[in-house]
């Protein structure tokens, strides 16, 4: 009935709610949030054996008038670290980092955070514009195949 | 007064799917574009015929266009 859309996600937002869609998303994987402001990885990246992976999230750009210079989200997991931060063009970027771990699997954990981030700040966003609206949760899940599915409603007149 | 729902759907992958329901013609189109606004870029979309059925005398001037559309074929 009606209509079914398929949207692909673009973000295009402050620092404090990609921040906020961050945490949200390092609670779900078992990251811990260190530190929010002026983390610099040097000492890391000269670190002998330390592999680096960045992945960027092409559809994103992070409005600089809310972001200091050098503002980085910083996570960890076991040896894994996660560096969140907005990259020279704008655009979110998560970093991943880890002494004892390949290439590959830093990029499949760091594509698994942006997946995350992405439906965390999705989420956020959808369920803030839905309260805006006078819009009735009747239902919140999450699927088995880890989706989260909202129904809503609204009476107009 | 008319019940109008959604049903969104956010993907692992954070891609999202929504079904508007029981919303007919302007307000449905309305719904798609400002949930589009929200999420991002439009992959597809699937109207069905519900959207096409705003208010009463909508569908007759929908159902005349129709008529004169045949006519002329």
């Amino acid at each position: 009935m009606s209509t079914v859309l398929i949207l692909a996600p673009v973000i295009i937002s402050s620092w404090p709610a990609i921040t906020a869609a961050v945490a949200g998303a390092a609670t779900a994987l078992g990251f811990v949030m260190n530190r929010t402001v002026q983390e610099t990885l040097a000492g890391v990246q000269t670190e002998e054996g330390v592999e680096n992976v960045e992945v960027e999230l092409a559809e994103s750009e992070v409005l600089a008038q809310s972001l200091a210079t050098n503002q980085q989200i910083v996570l960890n997991k076991g040896s894994i670290r996660l560096v969140v931060e907005r990259d020279a063009r704008g655009r979110c970027k998560v970093c991943a980092s880890s002494k004892g771990h390949s290439k590959a699997e830093l990029k499949q954990v760091a594509e698994e955070f942006t997946q995350k981030l992405t439906q965390c700040f999705i989420y956020n966003k959808v369920m803030k514009e839905l309260k805006g609206k006078n819009f009735q949760i009747v239902n919140e899940e999450v699927t088995q195949d880890q989706s989260i599915r909202i129904n809503v409603r609204r009476w107009v007149d | 007064m008319a019940q109008h729902e959604v049903e969104i759907s956010i993907s692992k992958t954070g891609e999202v799917r929504v079904h508007v329901k029981n919303a007919k013609g302007k307000a449905c189109l309305e719904y798609a574009k400002w949930l589009t606004h929200v999420i991002g870029k439009v992959k597809s979309q699937q109207a069905t015929s519900e959207m096409y059925e705003p208010e009463t005398k909508s569908r007759i001037n929908l159902q005349q266009n129709l008529k004169t559309e045949d006519e002329a074929t």
